[in-house]
Parts: structure tokens; sequence; C-alpha cells
């Protein structure tokens, strides 16, 4: 599927792949495509998320936030079995010093870090790509771009999706201006 | 609804998303406990080889898993 994905493009994946890697995940998260964005530099989205005002920094906070350790998701889950996270939490930071338990890699690192080697996306990442490549061929753009990527991460339910919306970039602004952004550079 | 009404109306929901997001939860938190208790074994001077009898798998399995940890 990555043929018809401009160099830029390309960069990402790999980027994201090496975020992914630092961060200890077991797979290539939609979070790790959205910091591989602000990697490359002068690319079209982040043309886009410039426009928006959602930097480099905001992002990388945002995403270090997500990182700490167990969400409300997983005490959620886990009280449904009658356990309460945070009195696990208590007793394992009474034993191993505060934080001990959020800092282990199955607690930051999301999932199958055990396993090694290559990493493979996590299924919305995948889907993002997806939607990235159906973008650029309704777009009629005939390649597939960071801008397409963005527009992708939009679109996808996930990691990146939650801080792209929190920090108050739509996907209707967002498809508007790469289509602007695109029939610009062609026009000059 | 109290939230103890709602955590049993989950429990005993037979919803498949209810509980297979509890049992990845639980998994991710069983794997949380076995890389702290293992670090914490090794950094008592367990051997591999101790640490894999208590948790019942093999050496090999074990080394394998938390070698790259550098416990």
């Amino acid at each position: 599927m990555f043929e018809r994905f401009t160099d830029e493009a390309r960069q990402v994946v790999v980027l994201a792949q090496e975020r992914a890697r630092e961060h200890g995940a077991g797979a290539i998260g939609t979070e790790h495509l959205l910091l591989a964005l602000y990697r490359v530099p002068d690319n079209l989205a982040l043309a886009v998320l410039g426009a928006n005002g959602v930097d480099r920094d905001a992002v990388e906070a945002d995403v270090d936030a997500l990182r700490e350790g167990y969400g409300p998701a997983a005490a959620e889950a886990l009280a449904t079995l009658g356990i309460d996270l945070d009195e696990v939490r208590r007793q394992v930071d009474e034993a191993f010093g505060p934080g001990a338990l959020d800092r282990t890699r199955s607690a930051s690192g999301k999932e199958s870090w055990w396993k090694g080697g290559h990493l493979g996306f996590e299924r919305a990442s995948r889907k993002v790509l997806e939607l990235a490549l159906r973008e650029a061929m309704r777009l009629e753009h005939g390649y597939i771009g960071t801008e397409h990527i963005l527009l992708g991460l939009l679109q996808t339910e996930g990691a990146a999706q939650r801080i792209l919306l929190a920090r108050g970039l739509r996907v209707q602004t967002a498809t508007a201006m790469v289509d602007g952004l695109v029939r610009s550079q062609r026009a000059s | 609804m109290s939230d103890a009404t709602k955590i049993a109306a989950a429990a005993s929901s037979k919803d498949p998303a209810v509980g297979l997001s509890a049992v990845t939860a639980l998994r991710g938190l069983l794997e949380s406990l076995e890389e702290l208790q293992v670090a914490n074994a090794r950094s008592h001077g367990w051997s591999w080889q101790q640490v894999a009898e208590a948790l019942q798998v093999s050496r090999q399995a074990v080394h394998k898993k938390y070698r790259k940890f550098g416990f």
C-alpha cells in the first residue's frame, strides 16, 4: 500500500516506528504517527496543524500525558471484576515506591512489548493509512502525502484523534485547508 | 445509580465489549506486577532459574522476556 506514498509520508511511517520503539510500545499507535508528522520538516500536514495552532510542544505534552500509566478506562474495566485499581496502585507503591505500577513497561507500553522485534501497526493506525489513501483518492490527488495522513488521523478513533479534537482541529476545516493548499500548489 | 450498582451491573452484563476489556486490563495489570516482582527478585540476587521456578515457566522464557530490561 506504500507505493503511492510521497517521500515525506514514508518518512512519517519510519519515524512513527522510531517513536513507538522509544516509547517501549508494542505497536505503532496513532499518536506515534501524529508525533512523526512534526519530525518531517515543511510538510503540508504541518501547515494545517500550524495554521490551527496545534503546535509540536502541546502535542508532545498530550502524548506524554497519555503515557502516564493506567488510565480511567483500565480502572473501569478492572472494576467490573471487582478489582480496585487505586487500591492495587496504593499497595504496589507502598512496596516499590510512588508511581512504581504506572512506570512499568506494561502500563506505559500499551501491549505485547515482550514480543520484541519488528513493530507493526496497531489496528487503528492501519485504518489511518487506509483512510489516508481514501482521502487522497476522493480529493483526486493521485499520491498519499502527510496531509492525507493527518486527515486519516482525524477520522480514526484513537489517541491522535482525541488529542487533535481537544486541541480544536476539526476534520472539515482540515480537509478544506488540504484541498486549498494542494490546489494553490498545483496552480503555481 | 450509585457507582457500586453500576459496577455490579457491568460485572453481570454479558456484553462482550465489557468482558473483553476487563480481561485485557487484567492482563496488563498482571504484566506490570510480574515485571515489578521479577525486577525485585533479581535485585535480591535471585537467579533466572529461581525466578522461573517461582513463576512456573521455563528459565528460557523468563530470561528471554526480561533480559532486555537489564534486570
